[in-house]
């Protein structure tokens, strides 16, 4: 069985500086998005639980030099294979044209018997992109998974909605997505990320999944994206545990907001 | 126990540089690097000299993201308000190979990282080594002799042999272990390879990079695009201790930072920081418009080794090679600070005497022994040789009181048309030259200079 | 006449949806469309009339028991088509950013959720939403023929209904059963909480070691009159309930004073708080990024730091 988990690589977003109210995406490192690693460890488990599968982690990038190093930390994660398909096309796509891509790739490299996907991505957080891929693909969904068996040829979900928890139960294949509570992702051992560096990776452009530049065209357009505004004061209140609490109380009280 | 070829403890540049040309080499290599990303946590003044590294790694200098070429330097000698500078731009020092380069860290050592990743090796964040591990089982911990005092004279290496490495609940088994920790060298003198820097031997910097847009820093420097501007201040910007600021122009930012002896600091009674001194300085009147406008986007606070060639612990041993800082190899002649250049030197003469040791089927010391030997023949041994009279030449708390009082009160005087008769130039200027530059004690300054 | 189309399977949501619609509805010469699936359908379907929408679409076709994700997908592409929408809005719950996605596709709609703003600019709807985790806030117009936006719970208000407008419509879909199957729904528990609403608030996070160490956060929210909130991730460990939750995927704040003790101030916590007066923090760790955002602040350890504070809040 192939399980495919799509992992976004996303900046590093502690690293992100304002600038104005401007965002500087300049020279920022990349990391493997936090729900994708809950969803690598999630296919990690259903193997270690004893299903016999081969993981494949698969991204679409626009043509970011850095992304096949982040994928090493996906293959030393859980994932047998990545596969990145790197374009320049992508540079200012939407989710449409990512989930187009996502589920070209997997129909060109082996399909899938079950696809999985954080419930958001870190930085951008839609949570659209599981959902048109699995309508592309034809995949019967289970969205915000806490718990993930597979048996008999369909998989059975626990899944965290706002009011309810509710367990669903779809034939494969079939598409979920994950919440972070579903597990704490492991810490990649030494030897594992010194093996992904050997394991195989598959880079494929947009051409090679028969789509043009133009399958890459937004359906939107961002008019602003700028940061709040924020003016603080940063003071911090220096002393033993004692004097800095009697401190940090006094001067709350001075700014009116303790004990009116 | 599971192995590879080589284990690098420290993704700086020298650990970079050595495993760039052990990964070119066919070596399964992989760094640890504790923090976040290649260049997190690295501090530089800001300047590279390329002079003397370019032909190690040609094909890597080409697309390497470097700041400015440094045309134009400049030393402002500091006193009682007063700001004296000497500048030379020179077309030697640009061109079509210019001998330094302003550089960024965080970008520097990426670029590295990421040449080294391509070559096969693999660069590992946010991973903290604990324990160099030596023979015997145990953890190396500091048994038998210590480093030799003569420093870089070989043998082997202080405790039993260097056999890998641990990192939380990680041992990895290497065939040699690159120690590019950096300068202060916790895991090797934990192991018993190296002394702990004395504070003596060991200055404090601190650095701030305040963003200004290119065009307003061509313009206050007057230099071409891409082409940068290095500036020394000593004297009262040190409060008389050892030490100095520095000025680097990158691109879109400028390095703004000042180096002080540790010992000299720590024993004032005042409590001063080394941030206040740069602050001090940053508001100074002299300074002041240089960086106005500009946005501190980043500090860091890094200690910088001193010591020179006398504290320069053994370079190898039984399983492990020392590079970089971590080698003591950094040198702070007053005008230059350099350590950037050695690291990538020291890098590269490791893993070339790595590889063939790897081939010879011998890591012991004696077989990797032709790193010393490539260290000593190249400019790293011989610059640091040629320089071993600098730190007890900084000592001397003259260089940083008087000579700038001294200079600046010169100039100062030259300049001046007081409310009374000016009195003749030859005067001025002459009778304050020999009175601040002609006595016993200058005299003994200048025989001492000569030396370096 | 092309439509605005409203659906949500919250009812309250549904109403913001369709009284807002209303407004935007007017301003672009549009109608104002709802709809209304599954068992309930009916009852709703006044209530969306009242609430503005000139017609409302209802079924309570066999295939929508439960309300499956795909068959709602479904059934809302045949609505829209029929009723000529140019914009669907929907709801940005989980259920409804499922939905989102899905038709979208259906659609080929370009969508965007969790919408907190809307409004009308140079004739078409635009919609303000968080990005890079909630350092920034994007403003997003969408340029295909049919629009999705997914809209935040609470983001517009609701007015006084309306007797007897809208009309209703029974459209004739062809819906095959959802390949998904129902195992069991428990409803979740436990009291709920306002926190967009609160004047004080403490913020906990990881740097409480245990479940029982929580205590003392609830001892110092009491001695402060501060209601508790929390991080995602203590609530993933289920230290806490998600509607404690600060942050990108939470309740935002907008207190005059949120008290943060042992949280880092991620990116996707902070955007949360970042409305608040004043913000202090307590954390061992002087580099932590909420630092970045307090105004005041304490690096301590929370178990000297929280027992000092009440101390001294014995005294006011
Ligand atoms: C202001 C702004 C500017 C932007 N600029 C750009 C830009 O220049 N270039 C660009 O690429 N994007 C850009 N985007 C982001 C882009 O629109 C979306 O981030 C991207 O389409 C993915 O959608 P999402 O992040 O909402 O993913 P979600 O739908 O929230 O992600 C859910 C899950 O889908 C999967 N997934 C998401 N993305 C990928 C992927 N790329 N590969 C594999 N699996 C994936 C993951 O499993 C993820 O957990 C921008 C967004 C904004 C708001
Ligand atoms: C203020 C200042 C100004 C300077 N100016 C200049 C200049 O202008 N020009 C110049 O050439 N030189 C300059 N230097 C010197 C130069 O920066 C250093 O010599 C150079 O950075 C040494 O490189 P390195 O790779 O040996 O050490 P570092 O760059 O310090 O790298 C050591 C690396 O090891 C990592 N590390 C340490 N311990 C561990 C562990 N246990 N596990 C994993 N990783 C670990 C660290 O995180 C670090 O990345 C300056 C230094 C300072 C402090
Ligand atoms: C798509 C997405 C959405 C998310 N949405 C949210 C959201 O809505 N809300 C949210 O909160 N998070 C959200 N997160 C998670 C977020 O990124 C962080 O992981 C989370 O906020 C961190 O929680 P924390 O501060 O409790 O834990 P940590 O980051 O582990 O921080 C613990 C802090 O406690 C300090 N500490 C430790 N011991 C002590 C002590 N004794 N005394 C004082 N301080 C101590 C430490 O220094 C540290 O800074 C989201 C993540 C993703 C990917």
């Amino acid at each position: 069985m192939r399980i495919v988990v799509c992992v976004k690589t996303n900046y590093d977003l502690q690293m992100v500086r304002v600038k104005g109210r401007e965002p500087v995406l300049e020279a920022l490192p990349y990391k493997v998005g936090d729900l994708e690693k809950n969803a690598l460890e999630a296919a990690l488990q259903l193997r270690e639980g004893g299903l016999e599968c081969t993981i494949v982690a698969l991204t679409v990038a626009e043509a970011n030099a850095k992304v096949k190093e982040t994928m090493k930390e996906a293959l030393a994660l859980a994932a047998d294979e990545a596969v990145v398909v790197n374009d320049p096309a992508l540079a200012a796509t939407d989710q449409a044209a990512l989930a187009a891509a996502i589920a070209k790739a997997i129909e060109h490299t082996g399909g899938a018997d079950l696809v999985l996907f954080g419930e958001g991505s870190t930085d951008n957080y839609s949570g659209l992109v599981g959902s048109r891929v699995a309508e592309l693909l034809g995949l019967p969904q289970i969205g915000y998974a806490r718990s993930i068996a597979v048996a008999d040829g369909a998989v059975t979900v626990e899944r965290s909605m706002d009011d309810m928890i509710e367990t669903l139960q779809a034939p494969l294949p079939a598409a979920v997505t994950v919440v972070s509570e579903i597990n704490e992702p492991r810490v990649a051992t030494l030897m594992n990320i010194m093996k992904a560096g050997k394991k195989p990776l598959t880079e494929l452009s947009l051409a090679d999944l028969g789509l043009d530049a133009g399958a890459a065209a937004p359906q939107k357009a961002v008019l602003s994206n700028l940061a709040e505004e924020q003016d603080r004061k940063h003071i911090i209140i220096e002393g033993d545990a004692a004097t800095a609490a009697a401190g940090l109380v006094d001067a709350l009280v001075k700014e009116g907001v303790l004990g009116r | 126990m599971e192995k590879v070829d080589v284990i690098v403890v420290g993704g700086g540049l020298a650990g970079l540089s050595a495993a760039y040309g052990l990964a070119q080499a066919g070596l399964e290599v992989m760094v640890l690097e504790r923090g976040d990303y290649p260049g997190a946590k690295n501090v530089t003044g800001g300047r590279l000299y390329t002079s003397v590294v370019r032909d190690l790694y040609p094909e890597l200098w080409e697309g390497a993201p470097f700041e400015r070429a440094v045309t134009r330097e400049a030393i402002s000698m500091l006193a009682d308000g007063r700001m004296a500078t000497f500048e030379i731009a020179a077309e030697e020092f640009g061109g079509r190979r210019p001998q330094s380069f302003t550089v960024v860290r965080a970008k520097l050592d990426q670029y590295l990282a990421e040449r080294t990743g391509e070559a096969g090796g693999m660069v590992i964040p946010k991973m903290k080594v604990d324990a160099l591990l030596t023979e015997g089982g145990s953890e190396a911990s500091g048994a038998g002799g210590g480093p030799g005092a003569s420093g870089a004279d070989g043998g082997p290496g202080a405790s039993g042999r260097v056999i890998g490495i641990r990192a939380g609940e990680d041992e990895i088994g290497a065939d040699v272990v690159v120690v590019a920790e950096g300068v202060l060298g916790l895991l090797s003198s934990e192991a018993g390879l190296r002394e702990r820097p004395a504070a003596a031997d060991t200055a404090l910097g601190y650095k701030e990079v305040i963003e200004l847009p290119a065009s307003v820093i061509e313009d206050r420097w007057h230099l071409n695009p891409g082409e940068g501007a290095a500036q020394l201040f000593m004297g009262s910007v040190t409060k008389g201790m050892m030490g100095g600021a520095f000025l680097y122009t990158n691109r879109e930012s400028i390095s703004l930072g000042i180096v002080v002896g540790m010992e000299q600091l720590r024993s004032r009674p005042d409590e001063l920081e080394s941030w206040q001194l740069l602050d001090e300085l940053k508001t100074s009147p002299a300074v002041a418009p240089l960086i106005k406008g500009g946005e501190v986007i980043e500090y860091s606070a890094h200690a910088v080794a001193e010591g020179g060639i006398a504290k320069v612990p053994r370079l190898l041993g039984d399983g492990y090679v020392m590079v970089g800082d971590a080698a003591g190899l950094s040198l702070n002649a007053l005008i230059t600070v350099r350590g950037m250049d050695f690291a990538i030197a020291s890098g590269y003469h490791a893993a070339q005497a790595i590889a063939a040791a790897k081939a010879a089927g011998d890591t012991s010391a004696a077989g990797l022994a032709g790193y010393e030997r490539a260290l000593r023949e190249s400019f790293v041994l011989k610059d640091l040789q040629t320089a071993a009279k600098v730190p007890a030449l900084l000592e001397n708390q003259r260089l940083f009181t008087h000579y700038p009082e001294a200079v600046t009160k010169l100039m100062a005087d030259i300049f001046t048309i007081g409310p009374g008769p000016t009195e003749k130039l030859s005067k001025t200027g002459f009778g304050g030259v020999r009175r601040s530059f002609l006595n016993l004690a200058t005299a003994k300054d200048a025989l001492s200079f000569r030396k370096i | 006449m092309a439509d605005i189309l409203v659906y949500s399977d919250k009812p309250q949501v549904a109403r913001e949806l369709a009284f807002k619609g209303r407004e935007f509805a007017a301003e672009l010469g549009l109608g104002l469309s709802a709809a209304a699936l599954g068992p309930e359908s009916a009852a709703a379907a006044a209530d969306l009339g009242g609430h503005g929408a000139d017609r409302v679409f209802v079924s309570d076709d066999a295939a929508l028991e439960g309300l499956p994700t795909d068959v709602v997908a479904e059934a809302l592409a045949q609505i829209a088509q029929e009723a000529g929408a140019e914009y669907v809005l929907l709801g940005s719950t989980r259920r409804g950013k499922e939905l989102a996605g899905r038709l979208a596709q259906k659609l080929g709609a370009g969508a965007v959720t969790d919408v907190n703003a809307m409004a009308v600019k140079d004739g078409a709807l635009v919609g303000w939403r968080y990005a890079l985790g909630g350092a920034t806030v994007a403003e997003e117009r969408i340029d295909t023929p049919v629009k999705l936006f997914a809209v935040m719970p609470k983001t517009f208000e609701v007015g006084a209904p309306q007797a007897g407008a809208g009309e209703v419509v029974t459209p004739a879909l062809s819906l095959s059963p959802s390949r998904v199957t129902v195992g069991g729904r428990t409803p979740r528990e436990g009291e709920s909480v306002d926190l967009a609403a609160a004047p004080l608030i403490l913020g906990v996070g990881r740097g409480f070691a245990k479940r029982e160490d929580l205590d003392l956060g609830r001892e110092l929210a009491a001695a402060l009159g501060a209601e508790l909130a929390c991080t995602k991730s203590l609530a993933d460990f289920e230290w806490l309930p998600e509607d404690r939750i600060v942050g990108l995927s939470g309740a935002k704040t907008k207190p005059d004073l949120y008290l943060s003790v042992g949280v880092s101030g991620q990116v996707q916590h902070t955007v949360g708080i970042s409305q608040a007066k004043i913000i202090a923090a307590v954390n061992t760790d002087k580099e932590a990024p909420i630092f970045q955002l307090a105004d005041y602040g304490i690096v301590g350890d929370l178990y000297q730091v929280v027992p000092a504070l009440m101390e001294k809040l014995k005294s006011l």
